[in-house]
């Protein structure tokens, strides 16, 4: 018996590390900083590869734009301050859908789990509603909403809201059943049981959705500025083409670009700080 | 007045499944008493229903037929005063090993300090010093069963129902942790009552075992195990020990097949 504690204690010791297995996952193409810089070519190649294409190779400035033009619009955007205006109107309108959308989709979907009878009642709608193309919605939308940004972030709400609410349903439904009645074996009522089981280990599939909602949340502001609009980076999109002012386009494409890109990081910093759990067991995949 | 030392009394308990091949008569007519601090393995073939019998008491699962008592009041089923470890160890992979332990004291809103303590003193007992705050994913089998273990021993319930609670434990974990279940039930005067396939163990840690018979499920035999001590080692060498294995082996029809 002492044996056996002891071997215990010993493992104790150990403890686990779950950090280090990331480091035994070599990828054959050497640290992050290597892989950055191969990054970072790749994309000034392609730039050099553009403009000279453009200057010697035959390559219509008029129907591509051309670098040098889009970084000298972009450098004046900046100056002036009408870069950080579109961007900073999409990216309110964007997250502000996201997070209406996705909140109240959630709750709604999560808060189906209490009864099975309702969920049945709402199903063949909420798929009615799923299969219309939100996009479509965007005539409507701002005939009802003007103009503004309310419009556009309506139009996000549509977007993510259903595909919040069915994702939501279906994990709380598939939530562990052995959780819910260990859970009832020890007192716990419907609430108790919702909060401390059902909501937990919906999270994962819930949180999996934020990264494709903060897209279609991006389409919605974007698209809603094309129909009509002041400002945002849509806006810029949509007037600039009409002027075949193609380097301003670009300036437009290539900041949504980066837009949706911090915005997905911001989503995927917040998976990682919500679910320490599903860290551990992803880093010890990888190992596996 | 007999009553009294009768903590819980199940009478004619009956449960049928419906299923799309027909209906399974799982339990038939059980019946049954259990002591106050009485200590009780339930063994019988795999698939009799010993599961189904801890989901009624448990309060999980409606009988068709029967009654429980509780210290003689009729009930329901022993939901909230019981600890239930059930066979899978359903450890929740969200929390820590700590907060899992922590569980069931959630559920009943006693003071978290004092919860917190008498966790950790379990932990160290059950060898798991130093995993705290690990994921339960970051576990080997035996040791989430015994954090399994821990969450339903620091639960404090009336009566302790462990389904099959050390099956994947190598034999060294296995009979220390049958050590510390006993000290535990015993200083504190609980319960138990402990399904296991392994006719060892019963014989081992029980004051009485009852035997099932194959499906439906009824009682076939009850034995009062009568040994000096009830320390999983101590047992183990009493006199008496291989008297009782072959008697409930006997039962079990084991040496016919
Ligand atoms: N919910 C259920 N529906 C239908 N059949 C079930 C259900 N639960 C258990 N059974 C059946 O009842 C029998 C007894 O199961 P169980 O109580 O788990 O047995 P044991 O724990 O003794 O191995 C098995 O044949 C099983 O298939
Ligand atoms: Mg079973």
């Amino acid at each position: 018996m002492s044996v056996t504690a002891s071997n215990e204690r010993g493992v104790a010791k150990a403890g686990p590390k779950p950090r280090a297995y990331f480091q035994l996952s070599g990828d054959g193409l050497g640290g992050g900083l290597t892989r950055g810089l191969l990054q970072l070519v790749v994309v000034v190649a392609f730039f050099v590869a553009w403009e000279l294409g453009v200057r010697f190779g035959g390559i219509s400035g008029f129907l591509f734009g051309q670098p040098s033009g889009i970084f000298a619009n972009f450098g004046r955007m900046i100056m002036n301050g009408q870069l950080f205006v579109d961007t900073g109107y999409t990216a309110l309108e964007a997250i502000t859908g996201f997070v209406l959308g996705t909140i109240a989709g959630t709750a709604i979907g999560l808060s189906l789990w209490y009864s099975v009878g309702v969920a049945k009642l709402v199903e063949p709608f909420v798929i009615a509603m799923n299969s219309v193309p939100k996009i479509a919605l965007a005539p409507l939308i701002i005939l009802w909403f003007g103009t503004g940004y309310s419009s556009k972030i309506a139009l996000a709400i549509a977007m993510t809201a259903i595909v919040a609410l069915i994702t939501a349903y279906q994990a709380a439904r598939d939530a562990d059943k052995d959780l819910q009645r260990l859970l009832r074996s020890m007192g716990a009522d419907k609430h108790r049981i919702f909060f401390k089981a059902v909501v937990p280990s919906s999270l994962p599939a819930v949180i999996a959705t934020f990264r494709i909602n903060i897209g279609f949340a991006l389409v919605g502001a974007v698209v809603g500025e094309f129909i009509s609009s002041q400002h945002g980076l849509g806006h810029l999109v949509f007037t600039a083409s009409n002027l075949y002012d193609l380097n301003t386009v670009w300036v437009g494409l290539f900041s949504l670009m980066i837009l949706g890109f911090a915005l997905y990081h911001i989503v995927n910093f917040i998976e990682r700080r919500v679910l320490p759990w599903k860290q551990d067991l992803s880093t010890r995949q990888v190992a596996a | 007045m007999s009553d009294k030392a009768r903590q819980l009394q199940i009478t004619g308990l009956a449960k049928t499944f419906a299923t799309k091949t027909g209906s399974v008569p799982v339990v038939r007519d059980l019946t049954f008493d259990i002591h106050e601090q009485d200590f009780v393995s339930i063994i019988g073939p795999s698939g009799c229903g010993k599961t189904t019998i801890f989901n009624m008491i448990a309060g999980l699962l409606d009988a068709d037929a029967g009654t429980m008592r509780y210290r003689g009041e009729p009930v329901d089923g022993l939901r909230g005063r019981i600890g239930y470890m059930m066979q899978k160890d359903l450890l929740f992979p969200w929390r820590t090993v700590l907060q899992n332990c922590l569980l069931g004291l959630e559920m009943r809103n006693v003071d978290r300090r004092e919860a917190r303590e008498k966790a950790l003193d379990y932990l160290e007992t059950f060898g798991l010093k130093g995993f705290e705050n690990a994921y339960p994913s970051t576990l080997s089998g035996g040791q989430r069963q015994r954090v399994a273990l821990i969450r339903t021993l620091v639960m404090d319930p009336d009566i302790l129902l462990l389904d099959e609670p050390f099956s994947a434990l190598d034999y060294q974990t296995r009979l220390h942790l049958e050590g510390v279940l006993v000290d535990a039930v015993e200083t504190a005067g609980k319960t138990v009552i402990l399904i296991t396939h392994d006719v060892d163990e019963a014989v081992a840690l029980s004051k009485r075992v009852v035997v099932l018979s194959g499906r439906p499920s009824k009682v076939k035999a009850i034995h009062d195990i009568d040994l000096a001590s009830h320390s999983p080692i101590e047992s183990r060498s009493d006199p008496n020990f291989s008297r009782y294995f072959h008697l409930l082996c006997n039962e079990l029809d084991i040496q016919t097949q």
